[in-house]
């Protein structure tokens, strides 16, 4: 009996492993290379009519042959399939995890300038209550622009990350004062092309929070944007203190190329200037385009 | 609080909006302090501490220059320090602890009081030796001002972040995450990123002790690559390993002195 359970058990593990094999042999008829097929017949051929076998042989070529023709084509495309499958799961995963890290990013409004600016308006409005009110719209501005953007994955025009910035950099004039100089030479054609998010605005806060704050007689920020050849390039120059290549690269500059690369990928470039006059010039070249449904500047 | 103990005081604050704020509440809550002068930034304050030898210094955190952390170390044994921040979370749990005077901004004239109240206590004492609290400050807060080019009190070794190169007439700065790989090439180095290749004169000797170690690995004589930017390392018909980087057809090879780094391969 027990001998009997044996031998029944065993059959389906047989059959199993028969199964297994086949498939493994149809996947590797599917895919071999048709040369490689045809030296491995030849060969088969050969030492089966040294047996004294040649039909058995002959039998084989032929299947061989069919189920390569039958088989090849649909298994090719299956695996090609799958492949792309893997790639662009992959691919997205990526991206959104990368959305999601540059989301959390860029909903950092950072605390110091926020506290700062709302000591300025506090003592603004003793002081000198239509510079409070100003103060206050720009700041208004400031954070309308960053925190919806947070949300809305569109990206924007060149126009309204103009617009936020200039909000900034305002506010940043009322509390540095003599301290700094803004300028702004962005050609009103190119104003409605398409441009990321925020990218423009963590250019400035570096060169604000790196360049200028630290230096004690201030300085100026120049804002440019040009296109040629169909290639936008914005610019953000300063003559503050400059960059030291043992500080680590911020995240704010990790986000621009990171998102640049998502985006737009080897097409957009994020580059970092030491001009011989000093301070910092960093600018963005990425594909121009523009918003048709823009509709002029806002 | 007396309003009418005279004393001298010095304000340190780079926004002057501030500086007014601070003097006004000031005038209010303790009329008979008597502001000797007002600094725009640290090192300011300190020249101007050693001209007026006031008996308080009101000290903002974040000043160009030098920040208010940084002045305090060489002001604390001549006079009492106030701090002054808008937002300094870290530095504020540590006033806490340290029992420093500090005041956020916007001053309200109920906590300046209280402040008051402590200074006119101990006025004419020793000022307390806070060099201690002072330098944890410092070590933890990275000089306080925050900038790129001034934390220069870091305990741990800074490593080269940023690799300069001469393209055209500009000084180019790379981010060394940029980079997949430099390769000496002849009398100068070939930094490779995904989009460029420029030469550099840095020896790659001279780029692997300034790299940090765990960011860039030596596979070869004369080869420097970037560990996060390796895809794969396969081994060609030879038996030499060959390094594969992200985006790039070109293959590196590992020599075999330097094999143990992809060990298990």
């Amino acid at each position: 009996m027990n001998k009997m359970n044996e031998t029944v058990g065993a059959w389906p593990e047989l059959l199993d492993t028969a199964r297994k094999l086949w498939w493994n042999f149809f996947d590797w008829l599917a895919q071999v290379e048709w040369r490689r097929l045809a030296i491995i017949c030849i060969i088969l051929m050969f030492l089966l009519s040294i047996l004294g076998a040649p039909q058995l042989a002959i039998c084989f070529i032929l299947m061989s042959v069919g189920l390569k023709v039958l088989a090849g084509g649909k298994r090719k495309a299956e695996l090609e399939a799958r492949e792309a499958a893997t790639h662009l799961d992959e691919e997205s995963l990526e991206r959104r995890l990368v959305e999601a890290q540059m989301a959390a990013l860029q909903a950092q409004v950072e605390p110091h300038f926020l506290f700062n600016t709302l000591a300025l308006i506090g003592q603004l409005i003793e002081t000198d209550p239509p510079e409070a009110a100003r103060v206050h719209e720009h700041l208004i501005a400031y954070l309308r622009a960053t925190l919806p953007q947070m949300k809305a994955r569109a990206s924007g025009t060149l126009a309204k990350q103009i617009v936020m910035s200039k909000a900034y950099l305002s506010i940043m004039q009322a509390r540095m004062k003599s301290r700094l100089a803004v300028s702004f030479d962005v050609p009103a054609e190119i104003e409605s092309a398409s441009f990321p998010t925020m990218m423009l605005q963590i250019l400035i806060e570096n060169s604000i929070k790196h360049g200028l704050e630290p230096k004690i007689e201030g300085g100026r920020i120049d804002v440019r944007a040009s296109v040629e050849r169909n290639v936008l390039q914005v610019e953000v120059i300063d003559d503050g203190i400059g960059f030291n290549p043992r500080s680590a690269e911020g995240v704010g500059l990790t986000n621009v190329r990171e998102r640049l690369r998502i985006l737009y990928g080897n097409r957009a470039q994020l580059m970092i200037e030491a001009p011989a006059e000093g301070g910092t010039r960093a600018l963005i070249r990425l594909p121009y385009t523009p918003d048709i449904f823009a509709g002029g500047v806002q | 609080m007396n309003p009418n103990l005279r004393a001298t005081a010095l304000i340190a604050d780079d926004e002057d909006a501030m500086r007014a704020q601070l003097r006004s509440r000031l005038r209010d809550v303790w009329p008979a302090l008597e502001i000797v002068a007002e600094a725009a930034n640290g090192i300011e304050a300190i020249a101007l501490a050693g001209q007026h030898q006031p008996d308080i210094v009101f000290l903002d955190i974040r000043m160009p220059g030098m920040s208010g952390i940084e002045a305090a170390r060489m002001l604390f044994n001549r006079c009492h320090l106030v701090f002054v921040t808008a937002y300094d979370q870290y530095a504020i749990e540590a006033f806490e602890q340290g029992a420093l005077d500090y005041l956020l901004k916007p001053v309200s004239a109920d906590r300046l009081k209280t402040t008051g109240e402590r200074l006119q206590a101990r006025l004419g004492k020793q000022p307390a030796n806070i060099e201690r609290q002072l330098s944890a400050l410092l070590a933890g807060h990275g000089g306080g001002s925050g900038g790129k080019g001034t934390g220069a009190s870091a305990a741990k070794p800074e490593y080269l972040r940023w690799i300069q190169a001469v393209v055209g007439s500009s000084l180019r700065m790379i981010s060394t995450r940029e980079v997949l790989f430099f390769r000496a090439d002849e009398k100068y180095t070939r930094v490779q990123t995904a989009q460029s290749e420029v030469l550099i004169r840095k020896t790659l000797k001279e780029l692997a002790d300034e790299l940090d170690p765990d960011e860039f690995w030596r596979i070869h004589r004369s080869t420097l690559v970037r560990v996060d930017a390796i895809q794969e390392v396969t081994r060609d018909l030879r038996g030499r390993q060959m390094v594969k980087v992200k985006g790039f057809e070109e293959q590196l090879e590992v020599s075999r002195g330097n094999t143990h780094l992809f060990q298990q391969m």
